[in-house]
C-alpha cells in the first residue's frame, strides 16, 4: 500500500520533473519567439494560435518567457541546494565524527543561521550583494545549509556508533577512509531526498523575493518577477499570474511528489523527514 | 460577515470617547510617520500630517501661491532681509502663546546639523534670525535667495514645548487646526479638531491617515469602501478602473515632480552631447506615458515644469525618433562595422548600463521598454537595479552612466536647477558643467523680480534641453480619488487643507 | 529538566552574539549609506558626513560591534535612526501585531492539519484521503503572497466580506471586551486577522494534516489496533484518544521547527495585508539601512525562535516521557 502510494508520488512527479527539464530546454525553440521581444500593440492577450500561452505587459510571448523563466528557476535552484548540499553535508559529516569542541562551534553556528527567519537573511544577502542570479542562489544556499548540516551530523552520530565502522577504526583505517568510504554512503539517500523536496523550496523563495523586490532583475523572465508583476495587474489581466502561479505550483509539487516518493526508497526510515518537517518559505 | 462588520462599527462609535466617529475622513497613506516633528520631516504622510497640524510663517495654496499664515504680512527692505510680522493671539495646541522666539527656535534648531534636518539645506542661505519683538521676525540672508519665502510654510514649533523635554517626536504641539487623537504606529494617525484654532474651529470630525504600503491594496481598500480618499501614488493599473467608478470622483493636476534620465557627464561615451541627444531620441516618451503610466503623467518637453510661472511650450528636448537617432550615431561615427547587430566606433561597441531602483515597478517597466529599444536600434544597452539606498549611493558618487530616477516638491525651478546643473552643485551628480548655466542659475537665485527669474531660467533650459544632462521623460501627474461625500480641492504635493475648510 | 533548561538557556549567549555578529557583517557589506538615505537627495556630502559623526557611522567596525555589545549588555538597543524612536520601543509596538496574526494561524492551522489528517487516516485509501493529502501537497506548492492576493481578491473583494487590509482593534482587549459582553469588538478583531492568518496558517495546516495521517497510520497498524479493529471494534475512542495522542507529539515538534518560518512568512504576509508588525518593519527597516533597529528585529526574531524551540522541547518531555532530556 505504502510502496504503491509511493511509486505513485514517483511516477506523478517525475513526469512533471521531466516535462518542465524539457519545456526549459527546449520551449524556446518550438515558439518562434525571442524572450525579450517587445510589442506594445498586442499586450495582455489571451492564448491563441500565434501566442500559446498569450503575452505579457510588453506583449512578449509568454510561452517563450515562461520556456526561459523555467531555465532560470531550476538553475537557481539546482545551484542553491547543491552549494548548500555540499557546504551542509561537509560540515555536518565532520562536525559529527569529530565531535567535541568543534562539533560544538559548528552546531552553534548553525543555530545562528536557523535563528534568522529565512527570508528576511536572504533579503539582508540579496542587499548586500546586489539583485543577480548568482547573488540569489547564494542567498538561497546560505538560509538552506544548515538543514543538510543538521541531518548529515546526526546520520553520522548514529553511525559513528555502528559495528562496521568501530571494527573499520579497530584494523586501523584512516579518518577519511572511515568519512567516506563507510559513512558518506549512509547519508545520501536522505540527502537525496531532502535536496529533491529542497528544489521547491528556491522556486517558492525565488518568487517571495521578487515579490519584495530583491529577485533578479529584468529583463530576464523569471517566473517570480512575471508571478509577483502579474499580481498588479490581477484585476484587469488575471491571466498572466494564473500563467505564472500555476506554472511555480505545478513544478514545486512535482519536484516534492518526487522527493516523497524516493524517500520510500532511499530514506525508507525517514530520516529526512524527521529533520527537515517542511520547506521554508 | 455583512452582518459583523456593521455590527462591529456600532460597538466601536459606542465605545469611542468621542462621537461619531463614522464621519471621520479616513485618507489612505502609502507609509507611516516616523515623526510628528515637522522641522525633520522626511516622507510625504510626514509633510501631510504635519501640515494639518503645524502651520507656517506662510502658506502655500493649492496654485503654489504664497498666502498669509503665521505672518499676517511681511516685506523685503533689501535683497538679503525679510521682516515677518506674525499674527497675535496664536495658541498652540498645548495653550500657550505663539511667539516670534518660537520662530526663531524652529529655523535655528533646522540650522543646527545635529538635528539632522532633511530640508535644512534649504535654509542654509540664512545668515542670522531673530527676534525683534514679540511679533517681529527678521531674517538676514547670506545672499539674495529668492526662493526663499516658498520654503517658509515649514511647520512652527513650540520652543517652552520642546526645550521643556516635550516628546514631540511623538506627540505634536502646532498650531494648525487639528491635533494629534491617537497614533498607532504602523497602522493610523487620527487627528481631530483643535477647538482653539486661530482661524475658527475647524468644521470637521477630523481626518484619519491609514497606513496602506501596497498601492494596489489601498486602491482596493479605498473600492471596499475602507478608506475615503486615495492619491498619488497609485499603481496605474488601478486606474482605469477607479476612473471609471461612478461612486467616486477623480481629479488628476500635473505635479510637482519629474520622471528623468540622469546622463553622466564624466562617462568617456556621454561626454558627447550628440551622443546624449542619439541616445534620448531612442526614448519613447508616449509608450511610456500611456502605456505604462497609464496617461496620469505628461509627457516632458524640458526642465520647466507645466505648472511654474517660468514655463516656456517653446523649449523642447529631442523626441522619440529611431531613424534621426540612426543618423546621430553615424554622425558621431557609431555605425555596425561588423555587422553584429551593434554600432561600434574604433572597435569598441556602444554599450551602456541603464539603472534604476527597485521599489518602483513602473520606473523598473520604464527602463526595459528603454532598453528593448536600445537594442532593437544597435545600442548594447544592459540593465542595474539595485534598492534605493544601493543604487542612490552609486548615483550620489558619480558611478552611475544612464539612471533613471526622479525629483519631487519642485516649488521653484531653483530647486531642481540650481544643485543640480552648477558647477560643482551639491546634486549634480552627473558632473555637468556649462559656465553659461551657471551664470543664469547664479540669476534666477538672486533677482528679485519675477521677471528677470524666468528669462533666466529659460534662458538655461533652453541650453539643458540642448545638451540633455537630464533627459526629462515625463511630467509626474498627482491624482486623487474621493468619494461623494468629501469635499476637496486637490493640492498637487497632497495636502489636505481643503478637506477641512482651513 | 531544570538543569537542563538553564543549560539551553545559556547557549543564548553565544546565539545572541552569533545573530549580533553575522547580521552586523551583513551590514557591512551592504552598500547604501543610511545617513545618505535619512538627508534624501536634497544632501550636501558635508552634511552627509556630518550625519555618519552624529550617528557615530564615522567610527571603525571594530568600535560599533564592541559598544553595540556592551549597550545589549546593559538591555539597550539603541535608536531607531528612522523611527525617531528607541529600538525597544518600535520592536515593543509591532510585536503584539506579529503575534496576534502567528498565534491565530497556529489555531487555524493545527485545527485545519488535524481535521485533514484524521480525516485521511481514518478513510485512509478513500477520495476522502487523496483529497486531504492533494490539499497537503497543493498547500506547501504554492506560493504564500499568491494565495494571499487571490485570498484577498475573493474574500474582500469580490465577496466584500472581510475588510481587506488593516488592523482591528487589539485582540487581547477585544477578548477581554468579549467576555464582560460585548463582542463586537472582538468579531472586528477577528475579522481583520482572519485572512492574514489564513495565509500564514496555509503552509502549517499542509504540513501538520500529512504528519497527522502518518503517525496516526502507524499506530493504526500497530497489532492491537488490527486486532480491534479485526474484531470489528475500531471505535471512536481507538481512533481518537489513541491515534490521535500519538499523533500529537510530531504536530507538537513542528510547532517549534516552523514558528520560525511563520515570523519570517510574517514578512510577506504583512506585506500584503498592510499589517503593522515586525515582518512590514523588517523590510522598511532594510530599506532604508535602519542599523540598529535591523539589529534588534533579527534578534528578536531569533531569541523568540529560541525560546520556543525550548518550549517544545520540555512540553516534548512532558507530553511523553520516555524522552529523556540531555
Amino acid at each position: 500500500m505504502k510502496s504503491l502510494f509511493g511509486n505513485l508520488s514517483l511516477t506523478i512527479g517525475g513526469t512533471i520533473v521531466l516535462a518542465v527539464i524539457l519545456f526549459a530546454l527546449f520551449g524556446t525553440l518550438v515558439s518562434g519567439y525571442e524572450p525579450e521581444q517587445m510589442n506594445m500593440k498586442d499586450r495582455f492577450s489571451l492564448p491563441s494560435s500565434d501566442h500559446w500561452l498569450g503575452t505579457d505587459n510588453f506583449g512578449r510571448d509568454l510561452w517563450t518567457r515562461m520556456a526561459v523563466g523555467a531555465r532560470v528557476s531550476l538553475t537557481v535552484a539546482l545551484c542553491s541546494v547543491a552549494i548548500a548540499v555540499v557546504v551542509g553535508t561537509a560540515v555536518g559529516i565532520v562536525s559529527g565524527y569529530l565531535g567535541g569542541a568543534f562539533d560544538l562551534v559548528t552546531m552553534r553556528i548553525v543555530d545562528v543561521f536557523l535563528g534568522f527567519p529565512p527570508i528576511v537573511l536572504a533579503l539582508a544577502i540579496v542587499a548586500a550583494l546586489g539583485p543577480g542570479m548568482l547573488n540569489l542562489t547564494l542567498s538561497l544556499a546560505a538560509i538552506f545549509w544548515t538543514e543538510y548540516a543538521r541531518v548529515v551530523r546526526s546520520v553520522t552520530l548514529a553511525q559513528r556508533e555502528a559495528d562496521y565502522v568501530t571494527a573499520a577504526v579497530a584494523i586501523g583505517a584512516g579518518n577519511s577512509r572511515i568519512l567516506f568510504v563507510e559513512i558518506l554512503p549512509n547519508v545520501v539517500g536522505p540527502i537525496i531526498v531532502l535536496a529533491t523536496l529542497g528544489i521547491g523550496t528556491a522556486i517558492i523563495a525565488e518568487s517571495g523575493l521578487s515579490f519584495l523586490g530583491f529577485g533578479i532583475e529584468p529583463p530576464t523572465p523569471t517566473w517570480g518577477w512575471t508571478l509577483s508583476y502579474g499580481t498588479r495587474y490581477l484585476r484587469a489581466e488575471p491571466w498572466l499570474s494564473t500563467v505564472a502561479g500555476l506554472a511555480i505550483m505545478i513544478t514545486v509539487l512535482g519536484f516534492n511528489l518526487f522527493g516523497d516518493g524516493l524517500r520510500d526508497h532511499l530514506d525508507p526510515r525517514g530520516i529526512a523527514r524527521r529533520i527537515r518537517s517542511a520547506p521554508r518559505q | 460577515m455583512k452582518y459583523a462588520r456593521m455590527l462591529a462599527t456600532v460597538g466601536l462609535t459606542s465605545l469611542a470617547a468621542t462621537a461619531a466617529t463614522a464621519e471621520i475622513t479616513r485618507l489612505g497613506a502609502d507609509v507611516d510617520s516616523a515623526t510628528m516633528d515637522p522641522r525633520i520631516q522626511r516622507n510625504t504622510t510626514e509633510y501631510r500630517v504635519n501640515n494639518l497640524v503645524y502651520d507656517g510663517l506662510i502658506k502655500l495654496n493649492a496654485d503654489l501661491q504664497v498666502e498669509p499664515g503665521l505672518a499676517e504680512s511681511w516685506e523685503n527692505p533689501e535683497p538679503t532681509i525679510w521682516i515677518f510680522n506674525l499674527r497675535e493671539n496664536v495658541t498652540f495646541h498645548d495653550g500657550s502663546t505663539l511667539v516670534a522666539d518660537d520662530v526663531v527656535y524652529t529655523f535655528e534648531t533646522i540650522l543646527d546639523p545635529d538635528l539632522k534636518a532633511r530640508f535644512r539645506s534649504l535654509f542654509t542661505p540664512i545668515e542670522t534670525i531673530e527676534a525683534l519683538d514679540a511679533n517681529t521676525v527678521r531674517i538676514t540672508l547670506k545672499e539674495p535667495y529668492a526662493p526663499l519665502l516658498s520654503y517658509l510654510d515649514m511647520g512652527i514649533v513650540s520652543k517652552d514645548y520642546v526645550e521643556s523635554g516635550g516628546d514631540i517626536q511623538s506627540v505634536p504641539v502646532g498650531t494648525g487646526p487639528l491635533q494629534l487623537a491617537n497614533w498607532e504606529r504602523g497602522a493610523k494617525i487620527t487627528l481631530e479638531p483643535f477647538e482653539g484654532y486661530w482661524g475658527g474651529a475647524p468644521d470637521t470630525e477630523g481626518i484619519e491617515f491609514v497606513v496602506v504600503g501596497d498601492n494596489t491594496a489601498r486602491a482596493q481598500a479605498f473600492e471596499a469602501g475602507d478608506l475615503d480618499i486615495i492619491q498619488s501614488p497609485l499603481s496605474s493599473q488601478d486606474i482605469g478602473r477607479l476612473v471609471e467608478n461612478t461612486q467616486f470622483q477623480n481629479e488628476i493636476l500635473g505635479g510637482l515632480g519629474i520622471t528623468y534620465l540622469n546622463f553622466n557627464t564624466a562617462h568617456p561615451l556621454l561626454s558627447d552631447p550628440a551622443l546624449r541627444r542619439a541616445l534620448a531620441m531612442l526614448v519613447d516618451q508616449e509608450t511610456i506615458v500611456n502605456a505604462i503610466y497609464e496617461g496620469v503623467d505628461q509627457v516632458a518637453t524640458s526642465i520647466l515644469l507645466p505648472s511654474s510661472w517660468a514655463y516656456d511650450a517653446s523649449i523642447t528636448q529631442p523626441g522619440f525618433d529611431p531613424e534621426g537617432a540612426k543618423a546621430a550615431f553615424a554622425a558621431a561615427g557609431w555605425t555596425d562595422s561588423n555587422g553584429d547587430g551593434t554600432l561600434d566606433k574604433d572597435g569598441q561597441p556602444l554599450s551602456i548600463v541603464l539603472s534604476t531602483h527597485s521599489e518602483d515597478p513602473n520606473r523598473i517597466q520604464s527602463l526595459e521598454y528603454i532598453q528593448a529599444i536600445m537594442l532593437e536600434n544597435g545600442v548594447d544597452a544592459s540593465i542595474s537595479i539595485a534598492d534605493w539606498p544601493a543604487f542612490s549611493e552609486g548615483v550620489r558618487g558619480g558611478q552611475h552612466e544612464i539612471a533613471l530616477l526622479g525629483w519631487l516638491n519642485i516649488v521653484d525651478p531653483d530647486r531642481l536647477m540650481f544643485g543640480q546643473f552648477h558647477t560643482g552643485g551639491s546634486f549634480n551628480w552627473g558632473s555637468y558643467s556649462n559656465s553659461e548655466v551657471d551664470a543664469h542659475l547664479d540669476t534666477g537665485r538672486s533677482a528679485t523680480e519675477i521677471g528677470d527669474r524666468t528669462a533666466a531660467y529659460q534662458a538655461a533650459a533652453a541650453i539643458i534641453a540642448d545638451e540633455l544632462p537630464y533627459f526629462v521623460i515625463a511630467y509626474q501627474g498627482y491624482q486623487v480619488f474621493h468619494t461623494n461625500e468629501v469635499s476637496l480641492t486637490p493640492d498637487a504635493r497632497g495636502m489636505m487643507r481643503s478637506v477641512i475648510g482651513k | 529538566m531544570l538543569w537542563y533548561a538553564l543549560r539551553r538557556l545559556a547557549l543564548f549567549v553565544p546565539l545572541i552574539l552569533g545573530v549580533v555578529a553575522v547580521t552586523f557583517g551583513i551590514m557591512q557589506l551592504v552598500p547604501g549609506d543610511p545617513a545618505a538615505v535619512l538627508l534624501g537627495d536634497e544632501a550636501s556630502e558635508e552634511a552627509v558626513r556630518e550625519i555618519r559623526r552624529s550617528l557615530g557611522l564615522d567610527r571603525p567596525w571594530w568600535v560599533r560591534l564592541g559598544s553595540y555589545y556592551l549597550d545589549l549588555a546593559q538591555g539597550d538597543m539603541g535608536i531607531s535612526y528612522f523611527q525617531n524612536q528607541p529600538v525597544a520601543d518600535a520592536i515593543r509596538q509591532r510585536v503584539v501585531p506579529t503575534l496576534e496574526v502567528a498565534v491565530v494561524a497556529l489555531l487555524i492551522s493545527i485545527l485545519i492539519g488535524l481535521a485533514l489528517g484524521v480525516a485521511a487516516a481514518f478513510w485512509r485509501g478513500t477520495p476522502v484521503d487523496a483529497a486531504s493529502m492533494l490539499f497537503a501537497q497543493l498547500g506547501v506548492s504554492m506560493p504564500v503572497f499568491w494565495f494571499g492576493i487571490l485570498l484577498m481578491y475573493l474574500l474582500a473583494i469580490r465577496l466584500d466580506l472581510l475588510p481587506s487590509i488593516g488592523r482591528g482593534p487589539p485582540l487581547a482587549g477585544a477578548l477581554g471586551d468579549a467576555i464582560l459582553g460585548r463582542p463586537a469588538a472582538l468579531v472586528d478583531s477577528l475579522s481583520h486577522i482572519a485572512m492574514p492568518a489564513l495565509t500564514l496558517g496555509l503552509t502549517n495546516a499542509a504540513v501538520i494534516s500529512r504528519l497527522v495521517r502518518s503517525a496516526m497510520l502507524e499506530t493504526l497498524g500497530q497489532d492491537f489496533i488490527r486486532t480491534a479493529h479485526a474484531k470489528g471494534l475500531l471505535t471512536f475512542r481507538i481512533v481518537f484518544v489513541h491515534a490521535l495522542g500519538n499523533a500529537l507529539l510530531p504536530v507538537v515538534s513542528v510547532i517549534g521547527l516552523r514558528f520560525g518560518a511563520l515570523l519570517g512568512g510574517a514578512v510577506l504576509t504583512e506585506s500584503i495585508f498592510g499589517w503593522p508588525g515586525l515582518g512590514q518593519l523588517a523590510v522598511s527597516a532594510i530599506s532604508q539601512r535602519d542599523l540598529p533597529l535591523i539589529q534588534g528585529i533579527v534578534l528578536t526574531f531569533a531569541v523568540a525562535f529560541a525560546i520556543v524551540n525550548l518550549l517544545v522541547d520540555l512540553l516534548y518531555a512532558v507530553i511523553d516521557p520516555r524522552i529523556r532530556l540531555e
